[in-house]
């Protein structure tokens, strides 16, 4: 039996500006999320459960600290003699160097990468989601589906449509209409960034695009809109389950305290979909005498003697007697000295919070974040 | 470390652990929340950078293999030297009940076609963390032919009792070695794990082929100490010995203190282990939780105290535990109370289950069991 063959690309160079000091550093893939991964973690790990075994990360935006996370992709299986992971970076050719322009433009760089594989389908897949997802099913629905291409789309609330790029389909799911970010949407099925394409298709699509001197090489502006100007066949696969793009640090705290609610969607502790990442090789946490930890996730190599309550502790952490943290998110190597209190707060990594500081107050939207030179407040 | 490679040797009995060791060597016993005995010697080698290592399994060879694998969690999956596993050989004809001189022996050439000239023989009877960067400049700066590592103990208490113990000359030189009968409050303790010359060695398991005058390759190594030169190097730190399920147990429950946790788990590097890929633990709503080490992947909702907890372990509503051992992913609902027991992995303690076992007989209950509740007619 012929077996499909799928190439994923997964776009991992977003800045997050709005994530302010959580991204001075690090790409938005790279950052911390859930007590001990980094978000691009779950698409790997989506990819590497749904049994694809070639895929291209595009890097860009400050590298270093996901290329060291994602090293040969030995922590998802990819490490391959056959295929496995490749990491993608701007390159320069006899045209000189560029940058990748729009996430269309970022696949059509690597071509002939692409065509070196030659697949028949590719799948995009954007770094910065934090959901789980079986690629192999949306790839039969694409291939049942006779498409031509397949967005993915989840349902969101309608006063949130307008910031997505939003669908209209028919009964059939076959997509009549697509609008990035309208003012005034037409339904609530939103692209959740995420598509198949038949490489032949695209390919032609992606050499049309560049032609055009004003377009942004964008898959949402431009690749979508032509296609289905054209009347190809573009289907919707709606997901249901949890699905978040963090953009900011309020959003980004609330969606790690979603892991403290018991019936949460994600659940990380699902044997059959398990979310693998960096492998740290840190002791076991240990929790002295005298300590409370209630409702909390705690992570490896962390030393509690203090009060934690609603939080999630990355690795490494200390919470110091009489130390207090409440409602929380403590990335690795933070110390939380005695008698200071910390709430509703993002500490950084590595950052002390000194003796008898307290940051943040209890019964109050406000969320901070703190880093060794400044308290963001949002 | 140049010019040296490592061996561990799992010939130490297996026989008073009970069900511990039903199925696993004793070098492959749970430790410390989500480590196995012989992670402490792979990760103290590879962390002072011995590159070849070879370890002489005992029969119980299923767990090794499927923990230790190519070695890839200590980064021996090398294409240049690395990990070698030897099995016991099923089929040779020299084999006798007891001792594994011939298992050495018929791996000669593993030791013959290594480039290094110096061997580091470790056993797993004795838990420690050696400083052995210094411990080898001491072998080769003395020129010894053995270098033989130990710890002056002061044991009123008789833990030690049944160990081995160093007579040492007034020169540093080595007497003898003999069996601790408690006869002497503090001694020389032996800690299982020695530096001998290739060359030494190969010598010495030939003779005890040839002569038949040892089983075990600890044996063959003591009758040769009048006939080459062999001193001591003391052990500063702190030392387990691991013999019965008592000092297992007793191990494990010393890692409580803040100090022997940090040495055995960072000392001259840290600890690698075969990776699970377990989420961080959730401590529920009604968790109180006290003096314990938790492991990742683990649900708790109930009491614990001063206990030892693997990963992937779930502790439901109101369950108390206290002074235990719990191992990967064993699961203790509702109101079950564990006091003073070892759980083995994946064993499912019923609600309302009580278990309790004596502070100094731990109570023992074997891999996947399950306890339920007699029921009441």
């Amino acid at each position: 039996m012929k077996k499909e063959k799928v190439l994923a690309m997964l776009l991992a160079g977003g800045q997050g500006t709005r994530l302010k000091t959580l991204t001075k550093d690090l790409a938005k893939p790279a950052v911390p999320f859930g007590g001990k991964y980094r978000i691009i973690d779950f698409p790997l790990s989506n990819a590497a459960n749904s049994g694809i075994s070639d895929i291209g990360i595009l890097t860009q935006y400050k590298p270093f600290q996901l290329n060291e996370h994602i090293g040969i992709g030995s922590h998802w299986d990819f490490d391959r003699n056959t295929g496995g992971l490749r990491i993608l970076s701007p390159y320069t050719n006899e045209i000189g160097g560029r940058w990748y322009k729009g996430t269309a433009n970022a696949i059509f760089e690597n071509m002939s990468f692409i065509d070196h594989v030659d697949p028949d389908y590719v799948l995009v897949l954007s770094g910065d989601h934090i959901y789980k997802m079986d690629y192999k099913k949306m790839l039969e629905y694409h291939i049942e589906k006779k498409a031509h291409a397949t967005i993915s789309v989840i349902e969101v609330p309608w006063d949130e449509a307008s910031r997505f790029g939003i669908m209209a389909a028919d009964k059939l799911g076959r997509i009549t209409e697509f609008a990035e970010k309208p003012e005034v949407p037409k339904s609530n099925l939103a692209s959740m960034g995420i598509y198949i394409f038949n490489w032949k298709v695209l390919r032609e699509y992606l050499l049309e695009d560049i032609k055009k001197e004003d377009s942004s090489n964008d898959f949402g502006k431009d690749i979508i809109p032509a296609m289905l100007g054209d009347g190809l066949g573009m289907y919707a696969y709606t997901f249901e389950g949890y699905w978040k793009d963090v953009g900011t640090i309020k959003s980004y705290w609330e969606a790690n305290m979603d892991l403290l609610s018991d019936d949460n969607q994600l659940n990380l502790y699902d044997r059959s979909w398990r979310i693998y990442t960096k492998n740290k090789n840190l002791p076991p946490q240990y929790v002295s005498e005298g300590s409370i930890i209630k409702n909390s996730l705690v992570n490896e190599g962390c030393v509690i003697e203090g009060h934690l309550e609603k939080s999630i502790l990355f690795s490494e952490v200390a919470v110091k007697k009489n130390a207090c943290v409440y409602n929380s998110v403590v990335l690795s190597n933070a110390v939380i000295e005695e008698g200071a209190k910390v709430c509703n707060a993002v500490i950084m990594e590595g950052v002390t919070v000194k003796s008898g500081q307290e940051i943040g107050e209890k019964d109050s939207n406000n969320v901070y974040l703190v880093s060794a030179d400044d308290i963001i407040k949002e | 470390m140049d010019n040296c490679m490592g061996v561990i040797d799992f010939s130490c009995t297996d026989q008073n652990f009970g069900t511990l060791t039903k199925k696993r060597a004793a070098a492959m016993l749970p430790f410390g929340g989500r480590y196995r005995l012989i992670d402490f010697f792979l990760s103290n080698m590879v962390d002072q950078d011995i590159s070849t290592i070879g370890v002489f399994t005992g029969t119980k060879i299923r767990s090794v293999m499927d923990h230790i694998g190519s070695g890839k969690p200590w980064d021996l999956n090398r294409r240049f030297n690395g990990l070698f596993v030897f099995p016991p050989l099923y089929d040779d004809e020299k084999r006798t009940s007891v001792g594994d001189i011939f298992h050495f022996h018929s791996n000669e050439s593993f030791f013959v076609r290594s480039s290094e000239e110096n061997i580091f023989i470790s056993d797993t009877n004795m838990l420690l963390k050696i400083d052995m960067n210094d411990a080898y400049k001491c072998f080769k700066e003395s020129d010894a032919d053995v270098t033989v590592i130990y710890k002056r103990v002061k044991d009123p208490g008789g833990r030690f009792i049944n160990c081995d113990k160093l007579a040492i000359s007034q020169d540093g030189t080595l007497e003898n070695i003999g069996t601790n009968l408690g006869t002497e409050e503090e001694f020389n303790l032996f800690a299982g794990s020695l530096f001998i010359k290739k060359d030494v060695y190969l010598k010495i398991v030939r003779s005890a082929i040839e002569k038949g005058n040892a089983g075990f390759l600890k044996e063959a190594l003591m009758n040769s100490v009048k006939r080459y030169k062999f001193n001591c190097y003391e052990h500063e730190g702190h030392i387990e010995s691991i013999r019965n399920v008592k000092n297992y147990f007793d191990a494990n429950m010393n890692l409580l203190d803040k100090d022997i946790y940090s040495e055995l788990f960072s000392q001259f590097g840290i600890v690698y282990t075969k990776n699970q890929d377990e989420p961080s633990t959730f401590y529920k709503e009604n968790a109180t939780v006290t003096n314990s080490i938790i492991a990742n992947g683990c649900i708790i909702d109930g009491n614990v105290q001063n206990s030892i907890i693997f990963r992937g372990v779930k502790i439901g509503k109101n369950a108390i535990v206290k002074n235990s051992i719990i191992m990967q992913k064993t699961k203790i609902e509702d109101n079950a109370v564990i006091v003073n027991a070892i759980l083995d992995k994946m064993v499912t303690v019923e609600n309302g289950v009580e278990i309790i076992g004596n502070h100094t007989v731990p109570y023992v209950v074997e891999k996947e069991m399950i306890l339920s509740r007699e029921e009441i007619i």
